[in-house]
């Protein structure tokens, strides 16, 4: 099998060779080709060695699209902060207030700023990797894509005190969200993930989210066809997670770091893959021996009933990650697959 | 209703996020002529201590917070029209997030709370230069600077303000504070940027300014 047919398998709750693990890394990729992030992050070609790279030193079952959600502040009007050892941020949004946000003109995936770059990317990893690596973007989900056109702190004044300048916002960027989101996948994304700020304990609680958000995410889900996951970002989604079931197109989850992986399971259902949960930020400084034992751990709670990839909870894994800690990732998913005689 | 039990329904408030629900409380607590330092110090600082440790447990989220912040704003500004009245202040801070760092909304809460709680606060906002923290420092002769970083990277551009409070033979005059998520999660790294410490969240910050302040020679503990 190579990783695409075990991913899909995995989705599916087919038997497979072994179970998939994933890493999300894309500005690691800068550490193997020596390219400095600002080339990595605007010109295709860079990004794409990166990701080449990565493929060949480790092995991951996924290939990603670039996690840099300031292209899309960018196209909206926002500035850019460009860092040579960091993954571009937003320096200031498009909109100075909320309600100008509806002002903004939307952008266009095919011309606007770095978008094309990032389809070009996808495309290009496309042409290596198609049925053979799942290719997967990573996109905001549409809740909290508007803090990328006003601001966090606008949005969330927004969201909490002008509930009705909210909702107009949302329905003005979710134009944006589907065009950019359907874009990706006729560019040769396999999979969207959306990474759903406002489905975060940390963030909103459930109410909020179930109220204000969920409605909007089953609308624009069935915008866009595909096969879709929904990230809690790193923080907990549990309090969410037995909303999630039946949103169109949804075949996984990723779990919060701080999420109960049984309890997880027990709340997401039987057919939706469970994705996670080791902590990003924790990588760099654990030793090799910790992540492989943590990664066992997960794979014993949340293995057993099946759909279950092991996984990094939140953003890009931190360029410092000793390359030890990323195999031994690897080494216990395959440890644990031949315990329990995956391919026999 | 006493103090007490306003700050009992002033904290539900600030949980369900409540903004007018908390307005009223605050007006009636005026209304029932208590004294508004006496709002501040007995109804508003009890709920935000209270909101702390509820914060600390993490069964709170940002958006809580974030009307909770609102809410103590408010509560402020009807009750010290002018904040800036140096007179009650419990002094001058200045607060920004380090050269490189865009994640202001951290800052901007503790920015809020250190107001409610009765500090003149300097927010210089983000992307700051170590140099710009010290200049505004001396220029409002805060005796401590609060700077936020979210990343381990942007973390460490923290070090050259040390550096640059410690080369002017001010480390005596002037504490540094540190925060951000990186610090949560890395406590080590407050040492290693040469931060004097920390609070895990904006509620926890006024404690550690007093605590900061008064660990300055010359400074009597509040």
């Amino acid at each position: 099998m190579n990783s695409y047919q075990r991913v899909m398998g995995t989705l599916s709750g087919q038997p497979v060779d072994r179970l998939p693990v994933f890493a999300v890394l894309g500005a690691y990729g800068a550490n193997l080709t020596g390219t400095d992030l600002p080339t990595m992050f605007s010109h295709a070609p860079s990004y794409v060695a990166g990701q080449k790279a990565l493929q060949e030193e480790f092995g991951f079952d996924l290939v990603l699209t670039a996690f840099d959600y300031s292209a899309i502040a960018e196209a909206f009007g926002g500035q850019v902060a460009w860092c040579a050892d960091q993954v571009p941020n937003m320096k200031r949004p498009g909109a100075r207030r909320a309600a100008d946000a509806l002002a903004l003109p939307l952008p266009d995936p095919a011309k606007t700023g770095r978008l094309p770059v990032i389809l070009e990317a996808t495309s290009r990893l496309a042409g290596l990797y198609k049925e053979r690596v799942p290719i997967v973007s990573v996109l905001p989900g549409p809740g909290i894509l508007p803090a990328l056109l006003v601001g966090m702190d606008q949005w969330m004044e927004t969201v909490l005190f002008d509930p009705e300048l909210a909702g107009k916002i949302l329905d003005y960027s979710a134009t944006f969200f589907v065009a950019w989101a359907n874009a990706l996948l006729e560019a040769g994304a396999d999979c969207l993930v959306f990474t759903e700020g406002m489905a975060t304990a940390t963030v909103a609680p459930r109410q909020m989210f179930a109220g204000q958000f969920l409605p909007h995410l089953r609308d624009t889900f069935s915008r866009i066809p595909g096969p879709k996951v929904l990230s809690s970002t790193g923080g907990s989604m549990n309090h969410v997670l037995d909303l999630l079931p039946g949103l169109d197109g949804l075949v996984g989850v990723i779990a919060g770091s701080k999420d109960d992986l049984a309890q997880a399971r027990q709340l997401l259902g039987s057919e939706l893959t469970l994705i996670g949960n080791l902590d990003n930020l924790t990588l760099p400084a654990l030793s090799a021996d910790e992540v492989y034992r943590m990664s066992l751990q997960r794979l014993r709670t949340a293995a057993p009933p099946g759909r279950y990839i092991l996984g990094n909870a939140g953003a890009d894994i931190p360029q410092a990650t000793p390359a030890g800690n990323l195999r031994a990732m690897l080494a216990a998913g395959a440890a644990y697959s031949a315990a329990i005689g995956c391919g026999s | 209703m006493n103090p007490r039990e306003c700050s009992e329904l002033l904290l539900a408030a600030m949980i369900n996020v409540d903004r007018p629900g908390a307005a009223e409380i605050i007006g009636q607590a005026l209304a029932a002529g208590i004294t508004p330092p006496r709002v501040i110090a007995e109804i508003l600082d009890p709920a935000i201590v209270q909101l702390g440790r509820l914060w600390e447990e993490e069964s709170m989220s940002l958006a809580q917070n974030f009307v909770a912040s609102k809410i103590a704003e408010d509560a402020l500004l009807r009750c010290i029209p002018d904040s800036r009245d140096r007179a009650r202040s419990k002094g001058a801070v200045v607060i920004g997030n380090i050269e490189d760092d865009f994640h202001s909304l951290g800052r901007r809460a503790v920015g809020l709370f250190l107001s409610a709680a009765g500090w003149e606060v300097h927010d210089l906002g983000n992307d700051v230069p170590a140099e710009l923290f010290l200049e505004k420092a001396l220029q409002v002769e805060a005796r401590v600077i609060g700077v936020s970083a979210m990343m381990q990277t942007t973390a460490l551009n923290i070090r050259k303000l040390r550096r640059l409070i410690d080369a002017r033979g001010l480390r005596d005059s002037i504490k540094l504070a540190v925060g951000g998520a990186v610090f949560n999660w890395r406590p080590d790294l407050v040492a290693e940027v040469g931060g004097d410490g920390t609070a895990h969240n904006a509620v926890g910050a006024d404690e550690l300014f007093l605590r900061l302040q008064a660990d300055l020679p010359g400074e009597v503990a509040p």
